[in-house]
């Protein structure tokens, strides 16, 4: 049966994933987290991808340009790794997203976020 | 297993917890106070936490019509004597295990702030007590401690005013900005603020975690939107009345003195069995024993104060102060609501 670690070791799976976990984004929360997070630490990185989201979802003009524009993932790129985010939509009341931290000599950004958007939708749905 | 109880004392929830999870103790929390709530441990780890300010498994499953609520009733009917109603909803496929897993973890750091952040409140343990949802999920104990620290500070960043976070809601009416932009969230909350509702009350309606609801109050009260508690009661409130919304509704019915009002002789003679300006009740009088003819006499109900819907009684009536731990009766209260949300 799929769970929460279930989902973080298929994160862990995706070719060059060093870290992934799952940040409440309102209070930038780690729910649970696997592997590294950047300066080893994730609370703080959950801190960061916290505020991340909420600039693209709250003070950006991206997200809702239309009705039911909802934000799907985010990706920052750095000269040394792929940052992805992807939002976990519940139906019941919760703001998640799910974070997974490549390696950019391993990690391949097209696929990761194929399988992202996969976990991301078995974690809650069948 | 018998139930073990500890004196209620009154010290930081935290550090109790602290402590039963230091000696792997299996248990409930109890504080007390208000909201209160409880924290269930199992071998020292976190299983689950619940408070009346926070929306509980149940209400969010229910609530944002994920699950029915005879699905949910039905779960509890089944486990609940043997604490797996949690396993019960995704053995039968009502629920994923991440989506169970992701519901528990939410409603606990939600109720445990409410249940932690009061630096002192009543707090018992009794020893091998579970909860009937059984255990979906374990906690590091100071992952919770240390949450809960963080998510006090984060509200003071915001807006330092905690009785934003207890008070009834009520938006200004005019708001002190030319332009407002709002959050999915806050709209929900300004739609649905009645000046009735508190906080506590908004998230269990809506279905929104009792955090997250707060933090939006804050950051509205932030933007001038919201009335703060202070300069809403001028003079101490008996009873609360409902709070007029916009210039069209007028709660209060204007007072009628008679020397400020012309005297028309037909209902003159009324006016005058009535003093003014603070009435006493007429004594009851059955309609038809009213007098007509030359005098008039009209019938007149005796002017007492109506209790509006939801106003709490004055103190001198209520009299007794609530008991020590409301927040388990609440609790029961939850249970019984959804209960009856089951049967319709």
């Amino acid at each position: 049966m799929p769970g929460v670690d279930h989902c973080l070791q298929e994160a862990m799976a995706i070719p060059g994933a060093v870290g992934a976990s799952i940040v409440d984004y309102t209070t930038g929360f780690p729910v649970a987290t696997t592997g590294a997070a950047p300066n080893s630490d994730h609370e703080a990185a959950a801190t960061g991808t916290a505020d991340v989201v909420q600039a693209a979802n709250s003070r950006s003009l991206y997200v809702s340009a239309l009705p039911h524009d909802l934000l799907e993932d985010l990706i920052i790129t750095t000269a040394g790794g792929y940052h992805l985010l992807r939002m976990v939509r519940t139906d019941f009341d919760s703001r998640l997203v799910l974070y997974v931290w490549l390696d950019r000599a391993q990690g391949n950004l097209a696929v990761a976020r194929r399988r992202m958007q996969k976990l991301a939708d078995e974690l809650v749905a069948y | 297993m018998g139930l073990t109880v500890t004196a209620s004392k009154t010290v930081p929830p935290g550090r109790l917890l602290t402590q039963v999870a230091g000696e792997r103790q299996t248990g409930v929390l109890v504080v007390g106070g208000h909201p209160g709530g409880a924290v269930y441990v199992l071998e020292g780890r976190v299983i689950y936490a619940e408070s009346p300010a926070a929306p509980g498994v149940g209400e969010l499953l229910t609530a944002s019509g994920r699950l029915a609520g005879r699905t949910w009733q039905n779960a509890l009917d089944l486990g609940t004597s043997t604490a797996r109603v949690g396993r019960l909803l995704v053995e039968q496929g009502h629920l994923t295990q991440g989506e169970l897993e992701l519901c528990v973890l939410g409603a606990i750091y939600d109720a445990a702030y409410f249940v932690l952040s009061s630096a002192a409140a009543p707090v018992e343990f009794l020893t091998g007590a579970t909860h009937w949802l059984g255990p979906v999920v374990h906690v590091d104990p100071a992952a919770i401690n240390r949450e809960v620290g963080r998510r006090v500070g984060l509200l003071d960043e915001i807006f330092p005013d905690r009785r934003i976070d207890t008070a009834a809601v009520a938006p200004v009416t005019r708001p002190p900005r030319e332009r407002v932009t709002l959050t999915s969230l806050q709209w929900e909350l300004l739609v649905h603020a009645d000046g009735q509702r508190t906080p506590a009350d908004l998230a269990l309606l809506l279905g929104r975690a009792g955090y997250a609801t707060i933090q939006e109050l804050r950051r509205m009260a932030a933007m001038g939107l919201l009335e703060l508690p202070e300069a809403r009661s001028e003079t101490p409130e008996f009873v609360r009345l409902p709070r007029a919304r916009g210039t069209a509704v007028d709660v209060e019915r204007p007072v009628v003195r008679p020397q400020e009002t012309p005297a028309v002789p037909v209902v003159a003679g009324a006016r005058a069995s009535v003093p003014a300006p603070d009435p006493p009740p007429d004594p009851p009088r059955h309609p038809l024993a009213e007098e007509s003819g030359a005098n008039q006499l009209v019938y007149r109900p005796p002017r007492l104060a109506r209790r509006k819907p939801g106003a709490k009684l004055p103190k001198e009536v209520a009299g007794e102060p609530p008991p020590v731990h409301q927040g388990t009766d609440e609790v029961l209260l939850k249970r019984i609501r959804t209960a009856l949300r089951a049967l319709r």
